[in-house]
C-alpha cells in the first residue's frame, strides 16, 4: 500500500510499442520454417507472437531470426523483431529492425510511432520528434500518436508544444488518461498549478494504476471541513511525494480532527511527525471505519495551492536528537577530521517508470571524489549501491547505507551531514522537508514538481538544482554541484565533529 | 611406498610400513615388555658413537621390527637417518618418538629444528613452545624459540627468548649471540645487531653462518663495501660456498653491478653438484637480467625457479580451501547480518592500528614505510595477530564453530562483549611485540592479504584507517612471480594461481565495501609515483595525521623493512616498477584474459 503510486507520464513514457494488425504488409508467403515445415510467413510470425507473449523470447527470436533471414525484407517481420528486441532490452537492435522496416515502408505511421519511442529511450530527442512528428503528418486524427509526440515534447522542455498535443489528444480521445496526465505534468511543470492539479486526478485512471481503496462505498473528501466525520487520508504515491505532501496535514487535521492515516510503515516516522493523525496503519485489515478519504496528493488542489502560496513551513520534519548523537559518533569514527561530509545518491528505485532519466551510476559522479578533503557518505540504497564497490577515486567513501535500518537513521544523518548531493528521489524531499543542504541533479526534463530553469524550488527553500542543460547530459551538472562543493568546503569550518 | 624396496616404508627409515608410518601405537606393549632388548640397544648406541653407523642401523632395525616403539632404537636411527638428510624418515623418527613420550626434551628439541630447517614454521613453533613448558630452564627451548619467532616475523618474541637462553646459559656462545644478532637486524635494530655480530665474530671468527648473517646485515644497512668484505672472510673459510656467492651476487645487485652479480650466479651454477641454481639463486638471476632489460631471460630464470620450487617443496596453490573460505566469508559477512552484530568499541587509550592492505607487492611496505616515517606512527610490519585472531576466535567465543561463523556467538549474552575481547587480544599482542616507538599513537599493520579479513578488522576496529593499496594487476602477477612467496594460499608458484587469488582476494574486497561501511580508502602505487606529495598528504589526512614532510622521504627511514621488498623502500621513488607487465605481455599472455575485467575496473589499460 501507498509506497508506489501511478508512474508520471514522463516516466512512463509513450504507450509504449505498439503492435498493428496483422497482415497489413506484404504478401502472404509460403516459406519454409525452422523444422523444415511449409506454411506461410505470417503464420511463423503467429507463432513467434505467442512464444512472445508466452513471456518465451528465446523461442520468439529464434523463428524471427529464421524468418528475417530467410526475407530480410519482409517489413511486418522486421517490425515484430524490433518489438521482440524492445522486450529483450536490445535497444540498438530494435532500432536497426525498424529503421529497415521503414526503409520498405517509409510511410507506415505505426512504424513511425514505435521508433520514435525506442529513440525517445536512447535519449535521441531528434530522431524521436522527427518520428513522433511524421506519426501524427501519417494519421492526425490517431490520439496515440498525438499523446506520443506531447511526450516527446516534455522530454525535450517544449512545454507549450506538449500541451498542444497532449490537448489535440484529448479532443481526439476525451477520456484518455494518459493525455490528462501528460497534459498535467506539463502544466505543473509550468506553473500552472490550477488547471494542472485538476488534469492531476486523471492518475488514478491510469492503464495498470492500483485502485487507491479496497471498497469504494465512500466519498473522496472535497475539502470542506469535517468536525464530526473521520477523514482517511491515503500515502498515495512514493515516499517522496509522501514527504513533500505531508506538509498539508496540520491544515486538513484542524478541518478534519478525526483524522486517520493509511501509509506504508517506513513513513510513519516522518508523517506522525506533522501532528493532528489520530490513528496511522499501514494494512487495509487494519483500518477503523472512516466517512471519507483522501489522497494525500490530491491535497495541493484541495487547498487551492498556487506558484506563490505553496506552504514550505521547513523544516516539518525533524531528526530523533538520540538517534542524531549515535550517529555522529559514528560519523566522527569514519570521516576523517576537518573533512566536509557530502552524501551521495546517485539512483532511484528502479521499477520507478522514469528511473533510466533520473538516475545515474555512481562512476559519473567522478568529480565529486576529487575535492579535497571531503568524504563522501553513500547513503544509496538498492540495488545501485554495489557500485560502492567500483569507486576508487581519491576523496574516501564511506558506505554508510549499509548500517542504515530505517528513515530515522536517514533523518539523523543529514542532520549530520554538511552537504547532499542527489539525483531526484525520496532524501531531496527528506532533506528538503528537514530544511538541509541538498544540491539535486535533475534530467533535463525533470519531473514537475522541479519547474522549469530555476536553480532552487518554492517546496524546499534549502534546495538547490542543478539541471541538465540537455538530455542525457549529466557532466554539465555534475561539474557545477562539484564546484558549488568546493566554494562551500572553502567557506566552512569543519566537518561534522565541531 | 618405497620405490626400490617395495616392503619398506616410504619415508626411508628402512622400517616396514606397518613397524612405521603404518603403526598403529595402540598396538605397543608396555615398555617393559621389550626390556630383553636393551642389551641391542646398548649395542646400537656403542657402535653409534664409535662411528661404526651401519651396525649400528643393522642393530636399530632389528630391535624395531620388533619393539617399534623402543625409545633408545628410534632416537638412534633417527639421528642415523638425519646425518643421511634422510629428512622425511628422520621427521618420522623424532615424531614417533615426541608421540611415544610427549615429555622428552631432546626429541621435542629435534623435532621442532628439524621443522624449522623445513619452514613449517607454524609446526616448528608448536613443538617449540613445547620445549619451553616441558623444559624452561633449558636454554636450548629458549633458542628454538628464538630462532622460529625471529622468522615467524616476530622478533620481539624471539628477542625475549634469545636473551632467556643467554641468561639461563651464564656465558655468551658465539652462535646464539649470532642468532641474537639476526634477531635484532630484523627489528632493524642494526648498531645493536652490528655490536652482536663482531663480539660473536670475535669469539668465534670461523663461523660461515655468522658471517654470513653480518653480511645480510651490512647490506640491508647499506655498507656494501663492508658487507663485501665479510664475504671475502667468509670465503676464506669456505671458498665458493653457494651462500656465500648467492650474498655477494646479492649485494653486487644493490650496488647495481648487475654483470658482475649475474657472473656470480653463472658461478654457483656451474659449481652445483646438479649443475643448476636453486629457487632463491634463480629468481634472483631473473630480477638481474629483468633490471638489465634482458625480459625473455628474466622470465625464463623466474619460471624455472618457480618450476623448482614445486619440485622442490611440492607445494601447489590450495585453491578448495582458498575459494571455501571466501565463500564462507562472503555468506557471513553481509549487510543484513551486520545490522544486528555489535561492534568492538573504539580503542581508548594506546596506539591505534591504521591497516594498510594489499596483495604481495602491490606496493605495502612502501606505503608503511612512508607512513611509518611519521613520528606519531610506528612500524607494525606484518602482524599475523588478525589471522591469529580468526583462528582462536571458536575458543576465544567458546563457540563449537569455526571462523566467521563463530561470530554468531556474539548474539549471546555472555560473549556480546566478545569483539571487545578480541580487539583487546590484537591491541595486547601489539604491545607485547614492542614495535610501539614513544610519542606514537598509531601502528601499522601491513599483513598482505589482510584484506581477506577486513570484515573481521572492521567489527573489532570500526574506526581504524583502512588503507588498500592497489597496483596494476599484471604488475602484481609479475612481481610475485620474480619473488619466492608463501602468502595466499600457495598460489605465487604460477601465472595463473596468483592472477586466479587476486581475483579471489578482489572479488571479496568488493563484496566487504558493498555489504559494510568501511573506513576505506584506495590508494594506487602508480599515483604515489606519480605525484607523491599529494597522496601521501592524502593517506596521512584520512588516517587523521598532520602532514609531515619526513614521510616525503620514506627511503631515509632507517627502519628495516623485512619483507621481499625491503631493497626498493630504501631507494627513492622511482618509477620504472611501473608497468613492466608491459615488457612481459607475452609471457603474461596466460592470465590476461582473467584479469582484464578487474583492470578495467580498476581503471587501468593493458599498453604494449
Amino acid at each position: 500500500m501507498a509506497s508506489g503510486g501511478p508512474a508520471h507520464p514522463a516516466g512512463s513514457g509513450t504507450a509504449g510499442l505498439v503492435r498493428g494488425p496483422e497482415g497489413v504488409l506484404g504478401p502472404q508467403v509460403l516459406a519454409s520454417g525452422p523444422q523444415g515445415i511449409t506454411r506461410t510467413v505470417d503464420g511463423w510470425l503467429a507463432e513467434a507472437e505467442a512464444h512472445e507473449q508466452a513471456g518465451r523470447l528465446e523461442e520468439a527470436e529464434r523463428i524471427l531470426a529464421q524468418v528475417l533471414q530467410a526475407m530480410p525484407h519482409y517489413a511486418p517481420a522486421l517490425h515484430q523483431g524490433a518489438i521482440l528486441s524492445h522486450r529483450r532490452r536490445r535497444p540498438q537492435e530494435a532500432l536497426d529492425r525498424l529503421e529497415r522496416a521503414l526503409a520498405v515502408a517509409p510511410d507506415h505511421p505505426l512504424f513511425h510511432r514505435n521508433i520514435c519511442e525506442i529513440y525517445r529511450g536512447l535519449c535521441r530527442l531528434d530522431e524521436a520528434v522527427f518520428h513522433g512528428r511524421r506519426a501524427v503528418e501519417l494519421t492526425p486524427d490517431d490520439a496515440g500518436a498525438n499523446y506520443n509526440l506531447g511526450v516527446i515534447h516534455y522530454d525535450r522542455m517544449e512545454i507549450d508544444a506538449a500541451i498542444h498535443y497532449a490537448r489535440r489528444a484529448l479532443e481526439l480521445d476525451p477520456a484518455m488518461a494518459a493525455a490528462h496526465f501528460e497534459l498535467a505534468e506539463a502544466l505543473l511543470v509550468d506553473g500552472q498549478f490550477a488547471e494542472g492539479w485538476r488534469e492531476y486526478e486523471w492518475r488514478f485512471d491510469l492503464p495498470g494504476s492500483q485502485p487507491l481503496l479496497p471498497l469504494k462505498d465512500k466519498p473522496q473528501w472535497d475539502g470542506r471541513p469535517m468536525p464530526e466525520g473521520t477523514l482517511l487520508l491515503i500515502g498515495d504515491q512514493g515516499f517522496g511525494d509522501t514527504i513533500q505532501f505531508c506538509r498539508y496535514v496540520g491544515d486538513v487535521a484542524r478541518l478534519c480532527p478525526n483524522l486517520i492515516m493509511a501509509c506504508s510503515s517506513e513513513m510513519k516516522p516522518i508523517v506522525l511527525q506533522q501532528g493532528g493523525i489520530t490513528q496511522y496503519f499501514d494494512r487495509w485489515e487494519h483500518a477503523p471505519a472512516f466517512d471519507a478519504y483522501c489522497p494525500l496528493s490530491g491535497l495541493p488542489r484541495l487547498f487551492g495551492t498556487a506558484l506563490e502560496s505553496i506552504p514550505a513551513p521547513v523544516p516539518y520534519v525533524r531528526a530523533d536528537p538520540a538517534k542524531v548523537e549515535h550517529w555522529r559518533a559514528r560519523l566522527a569514527e569514519l570521516v576523517p577530521q576537518d573533512f566536509q561530509s557530502v552524501g551521495v545518491v546517485w539512483a532511484g528505485r528502479p521499477t520507478h517508470g522514469n528511473d533510466f532519466n533520473r538516475s545515474m551510476s555512481l562512476r559519473t559522479l567522478a568529480p565529486l571524489g576529487r575535492l579535497p578533503r571531503t568524504a563522501l557518505v553513500s547513503l544509496q540504497m538498492g540495488p545501485a549501491m554495489a557500485q560502492v564497490a567500483e569507486y576508487y577515486g581519491a576523496a574516501p567513501l564511506i558506505n554508510l547505507a549499509a548500517e542504515i535500518v530505517d528513515f530515522t537513521d536517514t533523518m539523523a544523518i543529514l542532520e549530520i551531514l554538511d552537504d547532499i548531493v542527489a539525483v531526484d528521489t525520496s532524501i531531496v524531499h527528506l532533506a528538503g522537508a528537514m530544511g538541509r543542504p541538498v544540491s539535486v541533479l535533475l534530467p533535463f526534463a525533470p519531473d514537475w514538481r522541479w519547474l522549469r530553469e530555476r536553480a532552487d524550488t518554492p517546496w524546499y527553500p534549502s534546495v538547490r538544482l542543478f539541471r541538465q542543460p540537455r538530455s542525457a547530459a549529466w557532466a554539465e551538472p555534475v561539474a557545477a554541484v562539484t564546484a558549488h562543493l568546493a566554494r562551500q568546503a572553502g567557506t566552512r569550518g569543519r566537518g561534522p565533529r565541531s | 611406498m618405497n620405490a626400490l624396496h617395495p616392503n619398506l616404508c616410504a619415508c626411508g627409515s628402512g622400517l616396514r610400513p606397518v613397524r612405521c608410518c603404518q603403526l598403529d601405537l595402540r598396538t605397543l606393549g608396555p615398555a617393559a615388555a621389550s626390556r630383553h632388548l636393551l642389551p641391542v640397544v646398548d649395542q646400537a648406541i656403542a657402535s653409534h658413537a664409535r662411528g661404526a653407523i651401519a651396525e649400528a642401523e643393522r642393530l636399530c632395525l632389528e630391535v624395531l621390527e620388533l619393539a617399534p616403539g623402543q625409545g633408545g632404537a628410534l632416537a638412534i636411527l633417527y639421528q642415523i637417518r638425519k646425518a643421511q638428510g634422510a629428512l622425511p624418515a628422520a621427521e618420522a623418527l623424532v615424531r614417533r618418538l615426541v608421540m611415544l613420550d610427549p615429555n622428552n626434551v631432546w626429541a621435542t628439541q629435534e623435532l621442532a629444528l628439524l621443522l624449522f630447517g623445513k619452514g613449517d614454521l607454524a609446526e616448528a613453533e608448536v613443538h617449540a613452545r613445547n620445549a619451553v613448558r616441558i623444559a624452561p630452564a633449558d636454554p636450548q627451548s629458549h633458542n628454538l624459540m628464538g630462532m622460529v619467532l625471529t622468522e615467524a616475523n616476530r622478533p620481539q618474541v624471539g628477542e625475549f627468548h634469545y636473551r632467556r637462553a643467554l641468561e639461563l646459559l651464564g656465558h655468551r656462545p658465539p652462535i646464539l649471540l649470532a642468532n641474537l644478532a639476526w634477531n635484532l637486524k630484523n627489528q632493524g635494530k642494526m648498531a645493536e645487531a652490528r655490536a652482536l655480530y663482531q663480539e660473536s665474530a670475535a669469539a668465534a671468527p670461523a663461523v660461515l653462518q655468522t658471517l654470513l648473517g653480518w653480511a645480510r646485515m651490512e647490506e640491508t644497512d647499506r655498507d656494501f663495501a663492508r658487507a663485501d668484505a665479510l664475504l671475502d672472510q667468509a670465503a676464506a673459510i669456505a671458498p665458493d660456498h653457494p651462500s656465500i656467492l648467492l650474498n655477494r651476487a646479492i649485494v653486487r645487485g644493490r650496488a647495481k653491478d648487475y654483470d658482475g652479480a649475474l657472473a656470480i650466479l653463472d658461478r654457483i651454477e656451474q659449481r652445483s653438484p646438479g649443475g643448476g641454481l636453486g629457487t632463491n639463486e634463480m629468481l634472483e638471476k631473473g630480477r638481474l637480467l629483468d633490471k638489465m632489460g634482458r625480459y625473455d631471460e628474466a622470465f625464463a630464470a623466474f619460471d624455472a625457479g618457480k618450476r623448482q620450487n614445486v619440485a622442490v617443496s611440492g607445494t601447489i596453490y590450495m585453491a578448495e580451501h582458498a575459494a571455501d573460505l571466501a565463500a564462507r566469508l562472503k555468506a557471513y559477512f553481509t549487510a543484513g547480518r551486520l545490522r544486528i552484530v555489535p561492534r568492538a568499541k573504539p580503542v581508548e587509550s594506546g596506539p591505534r592500528p591504521v591497516f594498510i592492505l594489499g596483495f604481495p607487492r602491490s606496493g605495502t611496505t612502501m606505503v608503511e614505510q612512508t607512513l611509518s616515517a611519521h613520528p606519531k606512527v610506528s612500524a607494525g610490519d606484518e602482524l599475523t595477530f588478525v589471522h591469529d585472531i580468526a583462528n582462536l576466535m571458536p575458543r576465544m567465543l567458546n563457540s563449537p564453530l569455526a571462523y566467521p561463523e563463530a561470530l554468531a556467538d556474539l548474539w549471546m549474552g555472555d560473549q556480546c562483549e566478545g569483539l571487545d575481547n578480541l580487539r583487546d587480544y590484537y591491541l595486547q599482542r601489539a604491545r607485547q611485540s614492542g614495535i610501539m616507538e614513544p610519542g606514537a599513537t598509531r601502528f601499522t599493520d601491513k599483513m598482505p592479504l589482510n584484506e581477506t579479513h577486513m570484515g573481521l578488522i572492521a567489527l573489532m576496529f570500526p574506526d581504524a584507517p583502512l588503507i588498500h593499496v592497489l597496483r596494476h594487476p599484471l604488475d602484481i602477477v609479475l612481481s610475485v612471480y620474480s619473488n619466492h612467496l608463501t602468502h595466499g594460499f600457495y598460489c605465487a608458484n604460477a601465472l595463473e594461481t596468483i592472477a586466479q587469488h587476486y581475483l579471489l582476494v578482489m572479488d571479496l574486497v568488493d563484496h566487504y565495501r558493498r555489504e559494510m561501511t568501511l573506513k576505506y580508502l584506495a590508494v594506487r602505487y602508480e599515483d604515489i609515483v606519480d605525484d607523491q606529495e599529494a597522496h601521501v598528504r592524502r593517506m596521512l589526512a584520512f588516517a587523521d595525521l598532520p602532514f609531515d614532510k619526513r614521510c616525503l622521504q620514506f627511503h631515509e627511514n632507517r627502519r628495516y623493512a623485512r619483507t621481499a621488498s625491503y631493497a626498493q623502500v630504501t631507494e627513492k621513488l622511482y618509477d620504472h616498477s611501473r608497468y613492466r607487465y608491459r615488457f612481459y605481455l607475452k609471457h603474461l599472455a596466460p592470465v590476461i584474459a582473467m584479469l582484464e575485467p578487474v583492470i578495467a575496473r580498476l581503471g587501468y589499460t593493458i599498453d604494449g
